[in-house]
């Protein structure tokens, strides 16, 4: 185990796990934040008409 | 003939549990029943307390083979031992749940991390009654507001507080519109309340469906311990958004649902047993959990007027509650504070996306909490 089992290991545990829980989810926010680029890619291709 | 008769009545009463019996057995029994009233009386999760009651009632009769090994109960106990249930009732969940809110405003999934200081607060709370750190782990998950990821932390961490844990994160989950409105309140102020959120766009069939994936792959990469439980998350997610499997995805959301549902929950209640559940622990820990829940609950609505000093567009401080995760209940509690004060003001589908990011932040947690404290 790598936490020791004192009262400073729990302090020191919930102090990364929060902190870490921030930068793990904030990095998942950035990931959703890229997610409209799929539509484009999703997008169906008209031809155009005009060139046709 | 009269002495054999009552030799063989005797023998007969020996046989029986009536020995076994004490007054612990009874308040269990009748705990049992309270929870089977709340259940019908006041549709307190129904779906839980009816399987969890009665499993307790016959789990505190003496004599009951149900319990022992090779009972029925034990082998309903098996599948949460050796973490298969929790795991199935996520493909369950995910299969039933639509993720395009938090899709749709990435910038509010901080506050699914930001509603989890509770669980910080009442490990450190455990660890100062002389909890052990495995079981102040264990104790702390239950401010994550999500009874599956509850169950697999403690099973991994403190398997003897299973009972305890469960019942206490499972009840203050059906308890939180009591709970949540007051913190809400007390934190935010009327103009707070009354601010309105435009409506987020609308996400796209591909996005849907390449969440559950890519959610998957970042799961299984950084957070290996709770990987079982988000990746079948993902997987029950996937059969719904793909379109192409309507009777997978209606079988995992309702077949599968249920039938782990009525195994998880007697297999929860098979573990309430008197000499087990009535000790001053019991007591200490659902304290725990419902300073877990209202700290939680404070720091999300916080953190939401944190990040109002940084954002253009004010988002409603109410929202920040939903991530503590409890889907959907935590949400609805934040549409309905809103609606309080301003009838028109709909929060629930901007609620929404905090509240889905918070079952990604219970995970989160537990990943990490798991990571540092498993043994070996």
């Amino acid at each position: 185990m790598l936490i020791p089992d004192t009262l400073q290991g729990a302090l020191m545990l919930s102090l990364i796990d929060f902190f870490l829980s921030f930068v793990v989810i904030a990095a998942i926010g950035l990931v959703l934040a890229a997610f409209p680029w799929l539509n484009r890619i999703a997008k169906p291709r008209v031809k155009d008409p005009i060139q046709e | 003939m009269h002495d054999q008769f009552i030799l063989f009545l005797g023998a007969l009463l020996k046989q029986t549990g009536l020995q076994e019996l004490w007054w612990g057995n009874l308040v269990m029994i009748a705990v049992g029943c309270a929870m089977i009233y709340l259940a019908i009386a006041k549709h307190f999760e129904p779906y839980l307390l009816i399987g969890i009651g009665f499993a307790c009632i016959v789990a505190n009769v003496p004599g009951s083979d149900l319990i022992r090994q090779g009972g029925l109960f034990h082998y309903a106990y098996q599948g949460v031992n050796l973490l298969i249930l929790p795991p199935l009732i996520f493909l369950g969940v995910g299969a039933m749940t639509d993720f395009g809110p938090m899709i749709a405003n990435p910038r509010l999934v901080i506050l699914g991390a930001g509603a989890h200081l509770g669980i910080f607060v009442a490990l450190v709370g455990a660890k100062l009654w002389g909890f052990s750190i495995q079981e102040s782990g264990a104790i702390g998950i239950i401010g994550g507001a999500d009874g599956p990821m509850a169950i697999f932390v403690t099973v991994t961490l403190a398997p003897h507080l299973l009972p305890q844990i469960s019942v206490a994160a499972y009840s203050y989950m059906a308890l939180m519109p009591l709970i949540q409105p007051p913190v809400m309140r007390l934190l935010t102020t009327k103009q707070e309340r009354l601010i309105r959120m435009e409506q987020p766009r609308q996400v796209g069939k591909l996005e849907k469906v390449a969440f559950p994936i890519v959610m998957a792959v970042i799961v299984n990469l950084f957070l290996p311990p709770v990987a079982p439980l988000i990746t079948m998350l993902a997987l029950g997610n996937l059969l719904k958004e793909v379109g192409v499997v309507e009777r997978l995805s209606k079988t995992a959301a309702n077949g599968v649902m249920n039938v782990v549902t009525i195994v998880l929950t007697v297999a929860i209640g098979s573990t309430m047993s008197a000499d087990t559940f009535l000790t001053v622990s019991t007591l200490q820990i659902v304290f725990l959990g419902l300073v877990a829940f209202v700290v939680g609950t404070a720091s999300g609505v916080l953190t939401a007027k944190i990040m109002n000093i940084f954002l253009t567009k004010k988002i409603n401080p109410l929202i920040g509650s939903a991530g503590i995760a409890s889907v959907p209940i935590a949400a609805r509690v934040s549409a309905v504070v809103a609606q309080q004060e301003d009838k028109r003001n709909y929060l629930i589908y901007q609620a929404m996306g905090p509240n889905l990011a918070g079952v990604f932040g219970t995970a989160i947690s537990g990943g990490i909490m798991l990571a540092l404290l498993r043994a070996g």
